[in-house]
């Protein structure tokens, strides 16, 4: 299947820096998105580190595809799937060891969401709270779970998703790269069908609109670039807190899809 | 007032009050809650009050804290859950006092800084900051303000609802199929005005396509809405009120 993309990463109206860092490997239809974390400026080394770290590895394996994974093999997952996590596992070890190396005691960390997509299969691999989201028709899902405190909270029950909106311990994480020698990474599987879209974002975003307006965006929006300019230019209106990243990934449009996409004008002037 | 008891195997060595001030544990005398034990870290953990909620939070001990079997880093803690450190147990108690914690003679509730810098568990800053956080403001209840809902009651135009309720951040007047307020007819611009929540969780209307007017005044700048302010754009009228 034929990919487009648009991205944009921008460091909001508060920052005075901005520490997220994204790739795209069309030639691999990789996608990967990362928000780093730590003082002067070590969050935007953690970042770029691990986006590019990982667009290596999988260029790498993809050259050479005995290339040994880095860590265990992960059951029940393709091979694509596990070297899309072992990538991630290098860059852990990236930052980590950048990190010891540092003189004084500033930690460094990353998330990362990584999306590659094959025909109409998609591996998602991820550490951290920024998110994988796929609109499919009217239904815009979350395909990431959080590894943040209060998302871990909620999910014990020991929170409500109300509460944790308004937490002040919501930026807290519980996983991320950089932090330990080792990473658990999680990894799912998703199909992929001809009018998908698929989002990958820094929480940036998810901080500032809400996922029925994000849904609402990439449904109006045709084109990936101009869905990505939206998002960004929507999330600062409403504030702009943080640094915000999106990288908007679909179908690229055939004959078909054009006059599909005239039709639906019709529909949503009415 | 919430307790921590302190037993080994079956006897109670100590028990401890929660207060305002957390309670930090381990084999250093250091700690308001002391375990001498090879097995525990001379830092090991420490229990607080946050946001009304008992707090368990272990400071990367060598042996691990454990709570009712599991191990944990940072965890909220309710009556009857069973601290493990090394060989010793700590059983929380008494109910009553522990939601809505209320130390005597509250002081005011002071709206608490959020936390803007991602922080990760684990490392010293984070402790750090924490303690920060903890010692800031009282445990609050759900401050009153909240019990009231921001919302826009359409007195006039054509729109998809009578009235809307202000959930978001950011709230669009518009066309857009992102807008709140969708607004009907062909020319409506896709965002004709926003409404802002801000940090105090005040509302400002402000511009976006068009001007929008409040109690009959163009605005020059986002507005501070209160209720009962009227608004105009784009060929309707809302109201602006908190509904209880």
């Amino acid at each position: 299947m034929q990919l487009e993309f648009g991205a944009l990463s921008d460091k909001g109206c508060v920052r005075e820096n901005n520490e997220d860092s994204y790739r795209a490997a069309p030639e691999l239809n990789l996608f990967v998105l990362s928000d780093g974390m730590g003082g002067l400026a070590c969050g935007e080394v953690a970042s770029r580190l691990a986006v590019e770290t990982i667009v290596e590895h999988c260029r790498k394996a993809s050259a050479t595809p005995s290339l040994p994974l880095t860590g265990l093999r992960i059951g029940g997952v393709s091979d694509a799937t596990n070297r899309l996590a072992s990538a991630i596992r290098v860059a852990n070890s990236a930052i980590y060891n950048t990190a010891q190396g540092n003189t004084g005691e500033r930690a460094m960390g990353a998330t990362v969401v990584a999306v590659r997509l094959d025909g109409e299969k998609m591996s998602v691999a991820h550490v951290g709270d920024s998110r994988v989201y796929r609109l499919r028709g009217d239904e815009f899902t979350q395909l990431t779970r959080d590894h943040s405190f209060v998302a871990e909270e909620m999910r014990q029950g020991r929170m409500t998703a109300a509460e944790a909106g308004t937490s002040r311990l919501q930026n807290v994480l519980i996983r991320a790269l950089g932090i330990d020698p080792t990473v658990e990474v999680d990894v799912s599987e998703e199909v992929f069908l001809e009018n998908d879209t698929v989002l990958l974002c820094s929480d940036g975003l998810t901080r500032e609109l809400s996922d029925t307006q994000i849904g609402a965006v990439l449904r109006e929006t045709e084109e990936p670039q101009e869905a990505a300019d939206r998002l960004i230019d929507l999330a600062k209106s409403a504030g702009g807190g943080d640094n915000i990243t999106v990288l908007v990934v679909s179908p690229a449009a055939k004959l078909a899809g054009a006059f599909g996409r005239l039709g639906k004008w019709f529909k949503d002037s009415a | 007032m919430p307790k921590l008891v302190l037993k080994f195997e079956n006897s109670v060595l100590k028990e401890l009050p929660v207060g305002e001030n957390e309670v930090s544990i381990g084999r250093s005398p250091e700690n308001a809650l002391m375990i001498d034990n090879p097995a525990v870290s001379h830092f090991h953990a420490r229990v607080f009050n946050e946001e009304g909620r008992l707090m368990l939070e272990d400071f990367g001990s060598l042996n691990g804290t454990f709570v009712n079997g599991q191990r944990v880093k940072m965890v909220t803690l309710k009556p009857g859950d069973s601290v493990a450190i090394g060989k010793h147990t700590i059983v929380i108690s008494d109910s009553r006092d522990l939601n809505g914690f209320a130390p005597n003679g509250s002081k005011p509730v002071q709206a608490a800084p959020k936390i803007n810098e991602t922080v990760m568990l684990d490392t010293k800053e984070r402790r750090d900051f924490l303690q920060k956080v903890a010692a800031v403001g009282e445990s609050a209840q759900v401050a009153p303000a909240r019990l009231k809902i921001p919302t826009l009651i359409v007195l006039r135009g054509r729109t998809d609802q009578r009235e809307y309720a202000l959930n978001d951040k950011l709230t669009v007047i518009g066309k857009s199929a992102m807008a709140t307020v969708k607004l009907k007819g062909w020319f409506a611009p896709k965002a004709a005005a926003q409404i802002n929540r801000r940090d105090d969780q005040s509302y400002y209307i402000g511009g976006a396509d068009k001007i929008p007017s409040v109690n009959g005044m163009p605005i020059s700048q986002p507005k501070k809405l209160a209720s009962g302010d009227v608004i105009d754009i784009a060929g309707i009228q809302l109201e602006f009120v908190y509904r209880d």
